[in-house]
């Protein structure tokens, strides 16, 4: 689904990400580690092309990412609250990623009902902007957006930081039940080394831009990963 | 404490991004700031001399006491909707060893360094100094009425802070100037007598400067109090969180593949202050044509004419376009990675200054009072405003990378963004061009084709807005990253 080659970004001559290659097949849930400056934030900016690679090419489900705008149909993200619009409600937030999704505002409604548990009454009528919602609730409201509209890719920056204990049980069990009973390929970075061994499939190591290990989730991962973390 | 307070405001001002920028722009600025002060400065001098020539019986001061409340009142209006308050800075203080009242002396005197209290100074300093020296007064009686006048721009100062914090005081002071206006407008009672009757009193009794004195005291102490009182996090620096109500605009429906846009752009516009700030801006613009219409010195100079018929229509087009991609940088990167097509983001913006121009003519049709060939300017102008300036300013927009914050009010006389030279270049061929197209076939052949020609050349660009709009995007496209690292910049 995702494939990368040479890929490579630099400012003033550092270089911070160099990967040489790396696939991703389409389905699989893939979890990305590394502490603050590994990178993590410039790959998935890259893979939506917000900024240019030095080097290498992304590819989208064959669509080099950075030359045609194909890619965008049927991916979505939540990188940041920069992906939130923050003088809307959030119903009407959802509503405008409904329509640049093709999806009704019925479509949208029915979709949000799955999501009742994990809204948990916080986002929903709630007659606020989403400016003035608390930081948990503002993510809450970005994660359900990037899945309206069944996209087969889906991105996700740090989901589970800022969100409260319940909440990030719940989000474990969204992700899994997308994993499971979907195609969707879901791309995650996180730095709760639990959650993300929890949740994805296959987990890479990034360190200063490399990627150091790349794992089959196994239930030896979630020990390997904090021996590494643990240098 | 208070020299340490300075330093910091020191290193935010002079770490501000507007001072990060190129000399050229400084310079400007300061001559800009100049510019201000000497025009206020000359308004002192020549408005002395001038009420003394065209009023030789009134004495120019009285003149001026007679007039000054209203010089005060459009203060008072000014400052509510353009001064910024600086109160969200006291939350880094809150939790370190100083005395609460100290910071909130240094939280309202900064409020006196602002450029809406210098002003006047440079007005009323001036005006006092020609009237001394060329003048028969008594010299306490003109400086005590100096320093009244000083006094009550600092009363309006900080009662324009409880203004902007204190609901019940708005609704007050607001409920008095409707009455006054009333009264004033249907003939009962008229408020500028009495008036002139106080400040001309003021200036005969110099110790009667006890009055705004106490005036300007009694409102710092109350706004004292006032922010002593909600000295918390949930009291005076709380963001106000109002209930809203989901707003469906199903009506902009019918426009079809952009209506997701305008509908975000109309919510956008009427839920953030600063563009509502470009709004107000718009509508005054409507009555631009009043300051040229009326003179005869304009009537043999139609290119002018011209001139201020683009602005009549043009005014939403050219304050809000200029800055298009800005209005949206705050979540930037989630229109750059959703599936937007850029052509219909830009077409949406195209779509409602093109919309706001026809509004904008039709509000325009009491011009007919000043004749059909001033109407039919306006309304060429109207069609060059849409079928070209609309273009124009999208396609200067994207060179415009500055950040923005939505929600809060531009500071007056600070706001450089959108000033490059490229900014101003763009700029040329919006306000010389239609002059130029107007007055070149108006000086050959007559005044009709001039219209004729300013229309054309609008109906033209509208015939051919595809062709500008693939143009832009290519401009838009190419820009990309560079828009979305400058947005992504902290402000």
């Amino acid at each position: 689904m995702i494939s990368v080659n040479n890929l490579s970004k630099s400012y003033n001559g550092v270089t911070v990400l160099n990967i040489e290659n790396l696939d991703i097949p389409a389905g699989q849930s893939f979890g990305l580690v590394g502490n603050n400056g590994a990178g993590k934030t410039t790959f998935f900016s890259l893979l939506l092309d917000l900024i240019q690679p030095s080097s290498g090419y992304i590819k989208n489900k064959n669509i080099i990412v950075s030359e045609s705008e194909e890619w965008k149909p049927f991916t979505s993200s939540f990188i940041d609250e920069s992906f939130l619009i923050g003088y809307l409600t959030a119903e009407e937030y959802f509503y405008f990623i409904g329509d640049l999704r093709g999806q009704t505002k019925a479509d949208v409604d029915e979709f949000l009902k799955h999501y009742e548990d994990f809204f948990n009454d916080e986002i929903l009528q709630k007659k606020k902007y989403l400016r003035d919602l608390s930081k948990g609730n503002q993510k809450k409201a970005g994660i359900i957006a990037a899945l309206i509209g069944k996209p087969d890719v889906v991105i996700l920056d740090e989901p589970f930081a800022n969100l409260d204990p319940t909440t990030q049980i719940r989000l474990k069990k969204i992700i899994k039940d997308l994993d499971e009973n979907t195609g969707t390929t879901i791309l995650i970075s996180s730095h709760d080394l639990i959650h993300v061994t929890e949740v994805c499939k296959r987990i890479v190591v990034l360190d200063k831009g490399e990627t150091v290990k790349d794992l089959q989730t196994s239930q030896a991962t979630l020990e390997e990963l904090e021996a590494y973390f643990n240098k | 404490m208070f020299k340490r307070f300075i330093a910091l405001e020191w290193k935010q001002f002079s770490r501000s991004s507007y001072f990060q920028k190129g000399i050229a722009i400084k310079i400007l600025l300061a001559l800009g700031a100049l510019y201000f002060i000497g025009m206020a400065a000359f308004m002192g001098v020549a408005g002395y001399f001038g009420l003394q020539k065209f009023m030789p019986d009134k004495d120019p001061i009285t003149v001026v006491n007679n007039f000054v409340v209203y010089w005060f009142l459009a203060d008072m209006v000014f400052r509510y909707f353009l001064q910024q308050l600086p109160v969200l800075n006291i939350k880094p203080f809150m939790v370190i060893p100083i005395k609460r009242s100290t910071v909130i002396h240094f939280l309202l005197g900064k409020t006196s360094v602002s450029f809406f209290n210098f002003l006047p100074l440079f007005f009323f300093l001036p005006f006092s100094v020609t009237a001394l020296i060329n003048g028969d007064y008594s010299i306490l009686n003109v400086v005590s009425w100096f320093f009244s006048m000083l006094l009550f721009t600092l009363s309006i100062n900080y009662l324009n802070f409880l203004l902007n914090k204190n609901n019940k005081v708005f609704y007050v002071i607001l409920a008095i100037l409707v009455a006054a206006g009333l009264l004033q407008y249907y003939g009962v009672y008229s408020i500028t007598e009495p008036a002139g009757y106080f400040f001309n009193t003021i200036y005969e009794k110099p110790y009667a400067v006890i009055i705004p004195l106490l005036l300007m005291v009694i409102l710092y102490r109350f706004n004292f109090k006032f922010i002593r009182k909600d000295f918390y996090l949930d009291g005076a620096i709380a963001k106000e969180s109002k209930e809203v109500q989901t707003q469906e605009l199903t009506w902009l429906n019918r426009f079809g593949k952009i209506a997701p846009f305008l509908k975000n752009d109309v919510r956008m516009i009427i839920r953030n202050k600063r563009p509502k700030q470009v709004l107000l801006m718009a509508f005054m613009f409507l009555f631009y044509g009043l300051i040229f219409y009326p003179q005869e010195s304009y009537q043999d100079m139609p290119a002018f004419l011209a001139f201020a018929s683009m602005f009549v229509t043009g005014g939403f087009l050219m304050s809000f376009g200029q800055l298009v991609p800005s209005w949206d940088s705050e979540y930037y990167k989630l229109l750059m990675s959703q599936n937007i097509p850029y052509r219909e983001y830009l077409k949406s913006k195209w779509s409602l200054m093109v919309v706001a121009v026809v509004i904008s003519f039709i509000l325009s049709t009491p011009y007919i009072y000043f004749g059909w060939d001033i109407f039919g300017m306006i309304a060429a102008g109207a069609l060059f405003n849409m079928g070209l300036n609309s273009f124009i300013t999208l396609y200067g927009g994207v060179l415009n990378q500055v950040p923005m914050e939505l929600n809060v009010k531009a500071k007056a006389f600070s706001n450089t963004q959108g000033f490059n030279p490229t900014q101003l270049l763009i700029a040329l061929p919006k306000i010389f061009g239609p002059m130029l197209i107007f007055y070149l076939p108006y000086y050959f052949i007559n005044f009709e084709t001039g219209i004729i020609c300013l229309a054309v050349s609008g109906i033209l660009g509208l015939v051919f807005t595809n062709f500008f709009l693939n143009q832009i995007e290519k401009v838009y496209q190419k820009q990309k990253y560079k828009t979305i690292a400058a947005f992504s910049e902290k402000k």
